[in-house]
């Protein structure tokens, strides 16, 4: 095995644990919730970055796939009762077959054509759960909740069992994508981002894998929208609007584009600001809008990219003071 | 400029709270203290976005009702304190803002003044959490009327789409037979509440004349600014009557491009959200004689407690009332009878309590109000439909609906549906 | 659906006239916002997603203005110009700090000017939405063109919109300024070089994005209602013009706003449900076919 394959593994496992203890110390159920939330989200941002960081493909129309994970895994489970790893499996596969459609015709397109064109998308499926409403119940969502009959002795009607199942999903999800992005395919997706022409020079196959990178970030991006709809036991159409694509964008850019965890750490900053200042103001935009602003033209760079670049400075610092 | 009133109020309840409590302690000492502990009420609201007056006006109405209930000693002696929160408007942000009043706020019961979709999500918080929930902005009339989604702990305090509809339907029919109006056609926003609503409204129509044909319909997008192909094919179609459901700002636009299209000159207009103020106050040019059903009109009840109430509310937020307004002022005094009645402020009794109850009301068409035991929902509110003028009162005189007749239909209208 | 209407229409010469000039009404303002919103991007290769925020502000300042001043058109020009002067202090202030940068960092900074504008506005005109009203002048009956039925307001507004493209074309493609504008385009660095203030310039061009978006917020103002985030569905269609007509044409800007007025007016005739599906598979279809739009260059 890898060896930083083995440190993801123990990494995780690790994280696992943190999470199981964290309820016995603060009883606070804000925190799992929050948990719950960062998981979704973070996972999203983490596949949108698979595209954007990994790959070089701006998508701004990644959230179809997580309305469409919610709303197949609400669908299912409202209309059949099946059971949840049944369901779970039936959506990858439903977000696996779409990816593979959209993905072929959009991934041969380059840079800001291929964001129109991934929204485009994105809206025209948001028109179709608008439309739909037999199916989808239109504007007001899939309501009345959806079943959650228990699996394998977990019930995820249990507040802190979807917690410690979202946890596991998030770390599951994160080790797999690190996975993908640390093995030949994805030092292949790098190549390409960096200069597509050499690679096809090469010999690879560069619509290939960027369709396999896009589907393996439709998958992951689906597993999040599963986590949102069990969260508010339903689907919205607001789950497949063109905002939490953006969402997405901004969580990667708040976090940071140089490091695997940025994504994850953008989605923790985003979900705090927002909890804390819903708390205190109604004047959200405006507070959003500065912390955006103090990033975007101040820091200049996700948090992470701070992080990584201070520490690259003082190791140089101390490199060249030794050498003096 | 909306306020943000949250710690003023909790300061002075705390305040009272506390001189309740040491008077309770030196006159009865067998009183426990936590009879005169605070009680939250968690409030999800729309305060920013498009709907930001749905939510203001709520929370301005629910703190003018509260002031008055905590100086009468609160809910079972246990003075309100009000934890109002922003959704934004977002399902998923009402949910998660209804489970963190209850969870991290220490709320113990919920209003829950979200528009439908939001009122949906937090359905479900409650039902999840089994705590007391009183929806006061939700119109849907499945929230309450489908067996399955109704559940023990939550009430509907509120207007409803059914009742409008049969309403409207037979004011309308009224108007139609008068004026020798068949040819009809719809103009509403497409979304749930603009395709039930419309639709409901068409079969009370029909109803009760039987010889309407709507030849046409037009489905312009919710705040859509811009109607100029919607009148077009208005203006192509010459209908003789115009239904719409549009609203708000929506309703605002619709007129003024409809003006100038000289739209209501050639069409007998029937818009059932004309007659509030939000519409009304805001259009420039107010044509006469729109048809429509009312929202809050300050002479509908034409009494005296509900023309000083509506001064009151203005006096005081230096605005005319909304919709919204009437519905949560009417949460909170349904709560405050409750408790009066169960001698307590638990979720559990007051929801007993509140099953089945009557209270005086200046919104009731008789003076007063009912939540109905069997499915948990607004009864006997004033409702009803006339014309408009362009100056105040805007809606002079109105014809009140029959509730005997509304009853009726809705239960034939549940029977159709198998919601019994 | 409901094709019959929609074929019936096509027969029938007052249905045409009607829905085509409605067509040309939306889709006229529309240009004036998409055109601003073209040029930026074809001078300084910049996103400008603010642009919607810039119509919202030129609504509300027309309405302050024509309150204060009861004349509609010291309301137009007033607006035009105090968006002009919005958009050069942003370009000068913030955007100029951005460029070079990754897409995504401009599109944040336009995205938090967004929401700061959205909550700016709400804290001075209130979070309730707001009229107008119509001048006096335009209270009048409609005209009878041709068996079509056409306000006198939208002839105004779509007259207006045509003599400001016009002096547009004329300013891009006749003036010194123009030329510059469009050398800016093909080479800055080469200006710069041969003395231009570039960022001068910059500023200048997005000034010229605030008026003409400016211009169109106060020509709308009359008929819609005003309202924190307004700005946002116009620029969801504005961008959907630019990328059907190809980023950094203007000719194609007013060819995809045309267009996109005529399937909205059409197709709520044929198709009342779907019209915006229909816009969003129109947009798809181009992209497809013409990826940079219909008149679009490849971008370098």
């Amino acid at each position: 095995m890898r060896p930083s394959l083995r440190n993801d593994l123990v990494i995780g496992a690790i994280a696992i644990v943190v999470l199981v203890l964290l309820p016995l110390v603060s009883p606070s159920k804000a925190l799992i919730d929050f948990v719950i939330r960062a998981a979704s989200l973070g996972l999203f941002a983490t596949s949108l970055n698979l595209l954007i960081g990994y790959g070089g493909m701006v998508s701004f129309g990644h959230g179809l796939f997580f309305g469409l994970g919610a709303y197949s895994f609400g669908l299912l489970m409202q209309r059949t009762g099946m059971p949840i790893p049944v369901a779970f499996g039936l959506t990858i596969l439903n977000c696996m077959m779409a990816a593979l459609v959209i993905g072929a015709i959009c991934v041969r397109l380059k840079e800001i054509y291929f964001a129109f064109l991934t929204l485009a998308f994105q809206m025209f499926l948001y028109s179709l759960i608008i439309l739909w409403v037999p199916l989808t119940g239109g504007d007001q969502g899939l309501r009345g909740g959806i079943p959650r009959p228990p699996f394998f002795g977990i019930d995820l009607a249990d507040q802190k069992q979807l917690y410690v199942t979202s946890g596991v999903l998030l770390v599951a999800g994160l080790i797999l994508m690190r996975h993908i992005v640390e093995s030949p395919f994805g030092y292949t997706l790098r190549m390409i981002r960096d200069n597509a022409m050499r690679a096809a020079f090469l010999g690879i196959n560069v619509f290939r894998i960027r369709l396999i990178a896009f589907v393996l970030a439709g998958i992951f991006g689906g597993i999040g929208g599963i986590i949102m709809s069990l969260f508010v036991s339903g689907a919205y159409p607001e789950l497949a609007y063109w905002t939490l694509s953006g969402e997405g964008v901004f969580i990667i850019m708040l976090g940071g584009i140089s490091t695997f965890l940025g994504p994850l750490v953008g989605t923790a900053i985003l979900l705090l600001l927002n909890d804390t200042v819903t708390r205190f103001t109604e004047y959200y935009g405006l507070v959003l809008g500065s912390i955006i602003l103090l990033f975007a033209l101040g820091l200049r760079r996700g948090l992470t990219d701070v992080l990584v670049d201070s520490w690259h400075n003082s190791r140089a610092a101390q490199a060249a003071t030794e050498r003096s | 400029m909306a306020t943000y009133r949250r710690s003023g109020i909790s300061r002075r309840a705390v305040v009272e709270g506390a001189a309740a409590t040491a008077i309770g302690i030196l006159a009865a000492p067998m009183i426990s203290r936590a009879q005169a502990k605070p009680i939250k009420i968690g409030m999800p609201t729309i305060l920013s976005g498009r709907v930001a007056q749905l939510g203001t006006s709520s929370r301005n109405a629910v703190m003018l009702e509260v002031d008055k209930v905590n100086a009468t000693g609160g809910l079972a002696g246990r003075p309100i304190e009000m934890v109002i929160r922003d959704s934004k408007g977002q399902p998923q942000e009402a949910a998660r803002v209804a489970r963190e009043l209850i969870n991290s706020d220490g709320c113990e019961l919920l209003i829950d003044a979200e528009a439908s979709s939001g009122a949906f999500a937090v359905h479900e918080v409650a039902r999840d959490l089994k705590i007391l929930c009183l929806h006061t902005n939700s119109e849907t009339s499945s929230l309450t009327a489908d067996p399955k989604q109704r559940i023990p702990n939550a009430f509907r305090v509120c207007r409803q789409g059914i009742h409008d509809s049969i309403v409207g339907g037979a004011y309308s029919a009224n108007v139609a037979n008068a004026k020798k109006l068949t040819k009809w056609m719809t103009c509403s926003p497409d979304y749930a509440y603009g395709r039930d609503t419309t639709a409901q409204f068409v079969e009370y129509l029909k109803h009760f004349k039987s010889d309407v044909e709507v030849v046409s319909e037009a489905w312009p997008k919710l705040f859509q600014p811009d109607y100029t192909e919607v009148l077009t094919k208005i203006l192509q179609t010459k209908p003789q009557a115009l239904y719409s459901c549009l609203w708000g700002g929506d309703l605002t636009s619709f007129i003024e491009q409809g003006n100038i299209y000289a739209l209501f000159t050639q069409t007998e207009t029937f818009a059932v959200n004309m007659a509030d103020y939000t519409a009304l106050t805001v259009v420039k040019n107010l044509p006469k004689g729109i048809h429509s059903g009312n929202r809050y009109i300050k002479t509908f009840p034409k009494t005296a407690q509900n023309a000083s109430w509506a001064d009151a509310y203005r006096a005081k937020y230096n605005e005319y009332p909304t919709n919204w307004v009437w519905q949560n002022a009417t949460a909170v005094n349904f709560l405050s009878a409750a408790a009066r009645k169960a001698n307590s402020a638990d979720g559990t009794k007051l929801a007993d309590a509140l099953r089945g109850l009557t209270i005086d009301s200046p919104f009731g068409s008789n003076g007063k109000l009912t939540l109905r035991a069997d499915d948990q929902t607004l009864i006997d509110y004033a409702v009803g439909w006339g014309t408009t003028i362009p100056t105040e009162p805007y809606v002079p005189d109105v014809t009140p609906g029959d509730w005997r007749q509304i009853i009726e239909l809705e239960t034939e209208w549940k029977k159709k549906n198998n919601y019994t | 659906m409901d094709l019959a209407s929609l074929v019936s229409c096509f027969g029938s010469s007052a249905c045409l006239v009607t829905q085509v000039t409605s067509g040309l009404i939306i889709g006229m303002l529309l240009f004036l916002v998409a055109a601003g919103l073209t040029l930026i991007f074809g001078v300084l290769k910049v996103i400008n997603f603010t642009h919607g925020a810039f119509y919202m502000l030129g609504a509300y300042f027309a309405f302050s203005i024509f309150k204060a001043t009861d004349s509609y058109v010291i309301a137009m020009f007033g607006a035009a110009v105090a968006t002009a002067v919005v958009g050069l202090i942003f370009e000068r202030l913030f955007m100029s700090r951005v460029y070079g940068r990754n897409m995504l960092m401009q599109l944040l900074v336009c995205y938090g000017f967004i929401l700061i504008f959205d909550d700016v506005v709400k804290i001075i005109w209130g979070a309730e939405f707001r009229s107008m009203g119509m001048p006096a002048i335009f209270q009048v009956p409609p005209l009878f063109i041709a068996g079509g039925v056409v306000p006198p307001f939208y002839l105004f507004l779509v007259s207006m919109t045509t003599v400001i493209g016009v002096t547009l074309w004329l300013v891009i493609e006749r003036t010194r300024f123009g030329k510059i504008v469009r050398a800016a385009a093909h080479n800055p660095s080469m200006l710069s070089v041969l003395g231009v203030n570039t960022g001068v310039l910059y500023g200048l061009v997005f000034g010229l994005g605030g008026l003409l978006a400016g211009f169109a917020g106060a020509l709308a103002a009359p008929v819609r209602s005003l309202t924190p985030g307004m700005g946002f569905s116009i620029l969801i269609e504005s961008f959907i013009v630019t990328v059907i007509g190809g980023m950094g044409s203007i000719v194609g800007a007013f060819i995809g706003s045309l267009l996109i007025g005529l399937i909205r007016t059409f197709g709520t005739v044929g198709f009342p449900l779907f019209t915006d599906g229909l816009m969003y598979l129109f947009m798809v279809m181009v992209l497809i076919v013409r990826p940079t739009g219909l008149f679009g260059k490849e971008i370098a």
